[in-house]
């Protein structure tokens, strides 16, 4: 199912921000999917890259000699249908994820799920507590703004890079149109 | 068919400098060989280099550099100077992405199967807004798929 018209422009915004490179201090993302299926699960957004920047003479050389040349993903989806968003279906999305880390030998990947309604007690907690290192999770919540972040690096990045607070300031005072 | 293109402007700066250079020079001679050493005549006869050079520029930019996109429903081409680079039916390929290349110009990958064969389209040709020409591209994709039927005659036994 497509997803309504505000979060359409968040997700856009998001993809914008992205070619642009706002996540070139983590990974250089540089190829771009939209409504891309990993099994039986669709994600609106679906990013790829590595985590060695191009950049250009110095910055490249500083990129070839100090780091690591890792493949990483971002994936974006957002969940409308039916009540709250439930760990539950947050699961099944991570399954996906893990899924295309195993396929395509992935180091890490960022899980991005919005939702329209607030986000509950329990998904909070989960994503709070979730701690491994391959999959940073980030869940937001398109009506309240309110945000949580996995307990690793790749999910603090999700709001220290990406700026996802920034975007969804954005979208409520209606800067997307 | 519809058409999506742009001048590029630094590739025909490059190619016309040296014609502009070079008619400068040529304009100089003259004007020497006709006594013609200051004044503003000599400025603005100095001043027609520009154009010269810059359509000599033109006539090598066009004929191997300069990118157009045509598609319609069905069908894509990607022309580039005198001759057509790639060129298919939207119906060929399962997917799309926008791609990024070491440069941060963006061009329309098309993919028979994800990491299997594709072409890319150079949007950074062109004036097309990566993301709307991709979700246009990805409606056309996502049409369902008829098959023509040709028709044989069959001869009455």
């Amino acid at each position: 199912m497509a997803p309504p018209r505000e979060a359409q422009l968040l997700i856009d915004d998001l993809e914008r921000s992205l070619i642009r490179g706002r996540a070139r201090w983590v990974a250089d993302l540089n190829e771009f999917f939209r409504g891309y299926r990993v099994k039986d699960t669709e994600f609106d957004l679906y990013a790829r890259g590595r985590t060695r920047n191009r950049g250009f003479f110095l910055s490249r050389f500083f990129a070839w000699t100090a780091l690591p040349d890792y493949s990483v993903s971002l994936f974006c989806a957002y969940e409308s249908s039916g009540a709250h968003l439930t760990v539950e279906k947050l699961r099944r999305r991570m399954e996906a994820v893990s899924h295309t880390i195993r396929e395509d030998e992935l180091k890490w990947a960022w899980l991005i799920v919005l939702s329209n309604r607030e986000l509950s007690p329990e998904v909070v907690s989960f994503v709070s507590r979730y701690d491994r290192n391959e999959l940073g999770l980030g869940v937001a919540s398109t009506k309240s703004q309110q945000m949580v972040f996995s307990n690793n690096q790749i999910g603090r990045s999700i709001g220290k890079h990406l700026s996802l607070r920034k975007l969804l300031g954005g979208l409520h005072l209606g800067e997307n149109d | 068919m519809e058409k999506m293109t742009r001048t590029q402007v630094p590739l025909l700066s490059a190619y016309s400098s040296p014609f502009v250079l070079l008619s400068a020079l040529g304009i100089n001679i003259l004007l020497f060989n006709l006594g013609v050493t200051a004044g503003s005549l000599r400025l603005l006869m100095l001043g027609a280099a520009v154009p010269i050079g810059f359509s000599f520029g033109r006539i090598i930019y066009l004929r191997r550099s300069h990118a157009e996109i045509l598609f319609d429903d069905r069908t894509f081409r990607v022309h580039q100077g005198s001759r057509d680079v790639v060129d298919g039916e939207w119906s060929d390929y399962s997917m799309v992405s926008i791609i990024l290349d070491q440069y941060g110009r963006r061009s329309l990958r098309l993919y028979k199967s994800l990491n299997g064969d594709h072409v890319d389209l150079p949007l950074f040709k062109t004036n097309a807004e990566p993301q709307k020409f991709r979700d246009h591209v990805q409606s056309l994709l996502s049409r369902p798929k008829t098959r023509t039927l040709s028709l044989q005659p069959v001869e009455a036994s």
